[in-house]
C-alpha cells in the first residue's frame, strides 16, 4: 500500500513549448508542453508531472566529440544530416540537441556556415531542437542572432545563458520566438537570479528552461540533485522565479575514470549504465528533460520512466 | 532664429491641411505592421486617406502620425530613393536591430536631422556616436554632408541613411515602433504602454540641426512624447528642445535619456559576487576589522546633485590597509555620495542598506549590521592579494551603478580611517538617520492595510522574512515601512513586497491572516503563523542582523532587552552574542523576538505581552540613549515613574539581583498575568 504523497504544494510549474508543428507556424512532426507539474515527479496517477522527454545530443564538429559515441556511431557522426536522421529513426529519443562545438575551434569564425547546419539538421529530423550555441563570449552575438533566425518559427530551446552571458541568447529568444535554457552552477539562489535577469530583459517564464549544472553520478551528481530538489521544492510552495521545468545534461558521465579506462569491450555498457542512471535520478528529482549522448542509453531510460509510473508513455503528437 | 513654439504650431496646422490632400493608396514592403507607428498607436491598418484621417482624429492630430501618412503616400507615388537612402526599412532587418539592441552590442537610438554649419560638425558628432555604441539614424542635408565629408554610411557603420528630407526621420519612430511591438510585448492599438516602452525601454535621442520646416519642427516636436531628449544645435529658440554645443551634444543627450556605457568588471584585486555573500570571515581569517563595538565605524549614504560628485571617484581619507596592524579594529567611515536624474532622497536609506550586500559580494570583505553599528572584516587573503581600503569603495561605486543603472548617473565613495575625522562625520551621519527616523514617527499601523517583507536576509538565514510595519521596522533597524515601500517602487521583484495585512485574527498580539499567508510562501512553507506584537507565541523570525533581542525572563515575569553593543553578561545568563547564537538563521523561538531599538518606543511593542510595563531590564547604554525619547512616551501613557523601574546592568546583574531589584521599585510586571 502506497500512501498517498500530498504534501499541500500551491505552485505550478511553468508550462513551456518546444517545437512547432505545420498549424503551429513551424515545421515539427510533434511539439511538446513540457511543465506543468503540481507535484514530485512519479507520484502522480493522473498526468500532471508526465515523465521527462529524452533528448539526443549531437554536435556539428566531430572530433571535439566522446571517443566512445563516435566508434559507437562509426561514420555517422562525420555527416550531420545521416546522424540526425538514424537518431530519430533508430534511436528515437523525443528531441535532438544539436551542440555547435565547431565554434570552440580556435578563431573559429563561419558564422554563416553555422545558419546552414541549424537549417540541415531541422530539415533532417522533424523533432523539436535544442541547440547550443557558441562557448566564446566574443562571438556569441552573431552565433545566436544566427540560431535564432535559422529556426525562426520553430520555436527552439536555446542554450546556454549564464548570469554573466545571457542578453545575446535572451535577444535571440524575443526576436524569434524561442525559450532559453538558464543556467546557474549548482545554486538555488543563483538559479533564482538568473531567472530574474531574463525576466527583467522581457523573456516570458514560459519561455525559461532552468539548467541546474548536473554532475556525474559519483563526481558531485548529489550537489546536483540537491540542487534540484531545492529548486523544486521552492517551486511547489509557490516561488514563480523557480517554477520552470528542467533539463539535465550528464555530459560529464561519458570522460570520467571508471568509464575512460573500461575494458575495451565492457566500455560502452559501462558508459550506458553511467548515463542511464544518471539520468533516472535527475528525473526522480524532478528533472522534465533529460540529456544523453550514447545512443543505447535512450531506450533502456524510456524504460526505466514507464516502469516508474506504468500510466506515463511516450506522449502522443499534440 | 526659429522660434519652436511658433514653427511648431505653424507646422501642425499646415499637416492637418495638407493631410486631407492624399488620394493615392499605399503600403511599404516586407511589414507586418503596415505603418508601424500609426498601427502600434491604434491597431489600425492605414492604407488609404480615409483611415489615415481617421487615425489622425483619433490620435488627436498628432503630427507624427500625420507626417507617417504623408511620407507613405508620397513614397508610393514618386517610388523609394535611391541609393544611398534607405526609405523604409524592412521587418527583417528591424528583428535584427532589435537583437543588438536588447543584446547590449548596441547601447541606444540617434537621429540626427537638418543641415550642420561646417562640414566637419556632424562627422565628429557621427564619430563620437560610433565610439559610443550608438546606431545613428540620419535624415535631410546632414546626409549629403557626410558623404562629402568622406564618412563612410551603412548600417555595417552604425549610419543609416533614411533619406534627403529630415521628414524621412519619420523612419526612425516607426522601427521604434516596432521595436516596441516585437520585443516589448506591446500590442497594436496599446497606447499607453507603446508611450511607456518608447520613453522607458527606448534608449533614443534626437539631434536637429539648423533647417527645419514648419511641418518638421511640428514632426521633430512631436517625439518628446515619446521621451526622446531633442537637443538642438544652433538657431532654435523657445519650446522644450535642449539647446547644445556641438562638441559636448552627444554626452549630454546620453545623459539626458541616462544611456551609458555599462560597468562590467570591476577592477578589484579580489572576486565580487553574490556567491560570496554567504560566507563569513572569522577571527583568526581577519586582517583588519572595523567596527562591531571594537571601534567606531559607520556608513551613510546620501544624495548629491550631478555636479558635484564626480563618477567613480573613491578618495580614502587617512591611514590605508598597509599601515593597519594585523588582527587590529580600526576606525572606518563609509560615506557614498549619489546623483541621479530619477534619484530620490526617500531612496537615500534603501539603498544605503545595500552597502551590507554589495560588501559581502567581495570574496575578502565581511559586512554585517547598519548605520553606525556596522561591522566590517578584511581578510587576511584578500589583503595578501593586494586588496586595500581604497578598493572596497571601487566595489561600492561599481556595484551601486551596475545594479542601479535606472536610478543612479554617478557614484562617489569616501572612506574615512583617521580617527578624528571618522568621529567628526559620524555626527552628521547621525543627525540625518534621526531625520530619517523621524519621517516615519506618527504613522499607525491601522493607517494602512499593507505591510512590507524583507527578505534580503534569506542569503544567510533562507527562511526568515521580515515584515516591517509603520510602527514595526525591521529588526535591523535600517528599513522602515515608508523604506520598504520605496524599495518596492524601485525594484517591484526585490526584496521587499508588499503583504495585505488581511483579517485580524488576534488583535493584542498584531496577528493577521494575510501577514500569515504571506510568511507561509516567504518561508518556504516553515513558518505557518507569525505575531506581529508578541514574544511568546509565533514571534518574528530572526535573521541575524537584529540591533536587539527581547527576550522572556520567566523567573521575574518580565522580559528584557539587549542590544548588540552591550558586551557583558545579562541577567538571562547569556551575552548577547550567546543569545544571537540562540535565536538567529530564520528560526521561530517563542520568548525571544529580535528587534530594532526604536521599536522599544513603540506603541505595539510588547503588545502580546501586555505592553511596555513588562520591560524589565536594558544595558544602561541603551536606556541612556533611549532616555529622552522613551521617557516622553511613558509620560504619555501615564507610566511617569516607569523609567526607573527599568532595572540595568548596574541595578542587577543576575536573576536574582534583579528579582530583588523589581521587588523594590514595586515593578509592575510582577503583578501581571503569569507568561507562561
Amino acid at each position: 500500500m502506497v500512501p498517498e504523497a500530498q504534501f499541500g504544494w500551491t505552485g505550478t510549474i511553468e508550462g513551456v513549448t518546444l517545437g512547432a508543428t505545420k498549424a503551429e507556424g513551424g515545421t515539427r512532426c510533434i511539439s511538446y508542453r513540457i511543465g506543468g507539474g503540481k507535484n514530485l515527479p512519479f507520484l502522480d496517477r493522473d498526468s500532471s508531472s508526465p515523465s521527462p522527454l529524452i533528448a539526443y545530443e549531437l554536435c556539428d564538429y566531430a572530433p571535439l566529440w566522446s571517443p566512445i559515441v563516435r566508434s559507437y556511431c562509426g561514420d555517422l557522426v562525420d555527416s550531420l544530416p545521416e546522424w540526425t536522421k538514424t537518431a530519430e529513426t533508430t534511436y528515437k529519443p523525443d528531441l535532438i540537441r544539436l551542440h555547435l562545438n565547431s565554434t570552440r575551434q580556435r578563431n573559429f569564425s563561419d558564422i554563416p556556415g553555422l545558419g546552414k547546419t541549424v537549417e540541415t539538421v531541422l530539415s533532417a529530423t522533424g523533432l523539436p531542437l535544442i541547440i547550443e550555441g557558441s562557448n566564446e563570449p566574443k562571438i556569441d552575438s552573431e552565433v545566436f542572432q544566427r540560431c535564432g533566425e535559422s529556426g525562426q518559427g520553430e520555436r527552439l530551446l536555446l542554450g546556454t545563458a549564464e548570469a554573466s552571458r545571457y542578453r545575446s541568447i535572451a535577444a535571440a529568444a524575443l526576436a524569434y520566438n524561442h525559450s532559453v535554457i538558464a543556467q546557474s552552477p549548482i545554486d538555488v539562489n543563483l538559479a533564482k537570479q538568473l531567472n530574474i535577469l531574463l525576466k527583467e530583459i522581457g523573456v516570458p517564464r514560459d519561455h525559461i528552461v532552468i539548467d541546474p549544472y548536473t554532475g556525474a553520478l559519483g563526481y558531485g551528481f548529489e550537489y546536483s540533485y540537491s540542487a534540484m530538489e531545492r529548486i523544486r521544492f521552492a517551486a511547489l510552495k509557490g516561488d514563480t522565479d523557480l517554477a520552470m521545468p528542467i533539463i539535465c545534461s550528464a555530459a560529464d558521465t561519458l570522460t570520467i575514470k571508471e568509464v575512460r579506462e573500461a575494458d575495451p569491450a565492457m566500455q560502452d555498457s559501462v558508459a550506458v549504465s553511467w548515463e542511464l542512471y544518471t539520468g533516472i535520478a535527475a528525473a526522480a528529482a524532478g528533472a522534465e528533460i533529460i540529456c544523453v549522448r550514447h545512443p543505447a542509453t535512450i531506450g533502456m531510460l524510456r524504460q526505466a520512466f514507464t516502469s516508474m509510473n506504468a500510466n506515463t508513455v511516450r506522449r502522443e503528437v499534440e | 532664429m526659429t522660434d519652436v513654439e511658433l514653427a511648431k504650431k505653424r507646422g501642425e496646422e499646415h499637416l492637418k491641411e495638407t493631410l486631407p490632400s492624399i488620394v493615392k493608396t499605399f503600403a511599404y514592403e516586407d511589414t507586418a505592421y503596415h505603418l508601424p507607428i500609426s498601427y502600434a498607436l491604434t491597431g489600425t491598418a492605414v492604407h488609404d486617406r480615409n483611415t489615415a484621417l481617421d487615425v489622425f482624429s483619433r490620435t488627436g492630430s498628432n503630427p507624427i502620425v500625420a507626417s507617417e501618412c504623408i511620407l507613405a503616400e508620397k513614397t508610393a507615388a514618386a517610388g523609394k530613393e535611391q541609393a544611398p537612402y534607405t526609405g523604409f526599412i524592412g521587418d527583417t532587418v528591424i528583428r535584427k536591430l532589435g537583437y543588438s539592441l536588447v543584446d547590449g552590442s548596441i547601447l541606444g537610438l540617434a537621429l540626427i536631422v537638418g543641415s550642420p554649419d561646417s562640414p566637419g560638425t556632424a562627422a565628429a558628432i557621427c564619430r563620437e556616436l560610433q565610439e559610443k555604441y550608438m546606431l545613428t539614424f540620419l535624415a535631410g542635408p546632414v546626409i549629403p554632408s557626410l558623404l562629402n565629408n568622406g564618412v563612410k554610411l551603412g548600417l555595417d557603420y552604425r549610419l543609416v541613411p533614411l533619406g534627403s528630407a529630415p521628414l524621412y526621420g519619420i523612419h526612425f519612430v516607426d522601427i521604434i515602433a516596432r521595436v516596441a511591438m516585437m520585443f516589448g510585448g506591446v500590442t497594436p492599438g496599446d497606447t499607453h504602454r507603446l508611450l511607456a516602452y518608447a520613453a522607458e525601454r527606448a534608449k533614443a535621442i534626437v539631434i536637429v540641426f539648423p533647417g527645419l520646416s514648419d511641418d518638421e519642427v511640428a514632426l521633430v516636436d512631436g517625439m518628446r512624447v515619446l521621451g526622446f531628449p531633442i537637443l538642438s544645435i544652433g538657431d532654435y529658440t523657445g519650446g522644450s528642445w535642449i539647446p547644445a554645443a556641438a562638441d559636448g551634444v552627444v554626452r549630454k543627450g546620453m545623459e539626458e535619456k541616462g544611456i551609458r556605457v555599462n560597468v562590467t568588471a570591476i577592477p578589484i584585486p579580489m572576486g565580487c559576487s553574490p556567491a560570496f555573500e554567504g560566507k563569513s570571515i572569522r577571527k583568526e581569517e581577519m586582517y583588519v576589522e572595523f567596527g562591531g563595538g571594537r571601534s567606531t565605524a559607520f556608513e551613510l549614504l546620501r544624495m548629491r546633485t550631478a555636479g558635484e560628485i564626480k563618477d567613480g571617484q573613491v578618495t580614502v581619507i587617512g591611514p590605508e590597509i598597509g599601515s593597519m596592524k594585523e588582527g587590529s579594529a580600526n576606525p572606518l567611515g563609509i560615506v557614498i555620495d549619489v546623483a541621479g536624474k530619477t534619484m530620490k532622497k526617500d531612496y537615500e536609506p534603501v539603498l544605503e542598506r545595500r552597502i551590507h550586500n554589495f560588501v559581502n559580494y567581495g570574496e575578502g570583505s565581511w559586512h554585517v549590521a547598519q548605520r553606525d553599528l556596522i561591522w566590517v572584516r578584511l581578510s587576511k587573503e584578500a589583503v595578501a592579494k593586494g586588496v586595500k581600503i581604497e578598493h572596497l569603495g571601487k566595489l561600492l561605486a561599481s556595484k551601486f551603478r551596475m545594479d542601479f543603472p535606472q536610478l543612479l548617473d554617478a557614484v562617489a565613495v569616501t572612506l574615512i580611517t583617521d580617527p578624528a575625522k571618522v568621529e567628526e562625520a559620524k555626527k552628521e551621519a547621525e543627525r540625518v538617520y534621526e531625520e530619517r527616523d523621524a519621517r516615519i514617527r506618527g504613522m499607525k499601523d491601522a493607517d494602512v492595510s499593507t505591510y512590507y517583507s524583507c527578505t534580503l536576509c534569506q542569503t544567510f538565514a533562507p527562511n526568515h522574512v521580515c515584515v516591517i510595519t509603520p510602527e514595526r521596522p525591521a529588526l535591523c533597524g535600517a528599513i522602515s515601512w515608508l523604506d520598504g515601500k520605496i524599495a518596492y517602487e524601485m525594484s517591484p521583484s526585490g526584496a521587499n513586497q508588499p503583504v495585505e495585512k488581511g483579517a485580524v485574527i488576534n488583535a493584542q498580539n498584531g496577528e493577521f491572516d494575510g501577514v500569515n499567508r504571506f510568511i507561509r510562501k516567504a518561508s518556504h512553507g516553515e513558518i505557518e503563523r507569525c505575531s506581529l506584537y508578541s514574544v511568546m507565541e509565533f514571534p518574528m523570525t530572526c535573521c541575524g542582523c537584529f540591533e536587539a533581542i527581547a527576550l522572556m525572563l520567566p523567573e521575574v515575569n518580565g522580559i528584557m532587552v539587549v542590544n548588540r553593543e552591550f558586551k557583558g553578561e545579562t541577567p538571562s545568563g547569556m551575552s548577547f552574542s550567546t543569545l544571537a547564537g540562540t535565536i538567529g538563521g530564520g528560526a521561530q523561538t517563542p520568548g525571544f523576538a529580535g528587534i530594532s531599538k526604536n521599536y522599544i518606543l513603540s506603541d505595539r511593542f510588547l503588545q502580546g505581552e501586555g505592553g511596555i510595563e513588562r520591560l524589565v531590564w536594558m544595558p544602561s547604554q541603551l536606556k541612556e540613549e533611549l532616555k529622552d525619547r522613551l521617557r516622553k512616551k511613558l509620560a504619555e501613557k501615564g507610566l511617569e515613574d516607569f523609567f526607573d523601574k527599568i532595572a540595568d546592568e548596574t541595578k542587577a546583574k543576575t536573576i536574582e539581583e534583579l528579582m530583588v531589584y523589581l521587588e523594590k521599585v514595586a515593578h509592575p510586571a510582577l503583578a501581571m498575568k503569569p507568561l507562561v
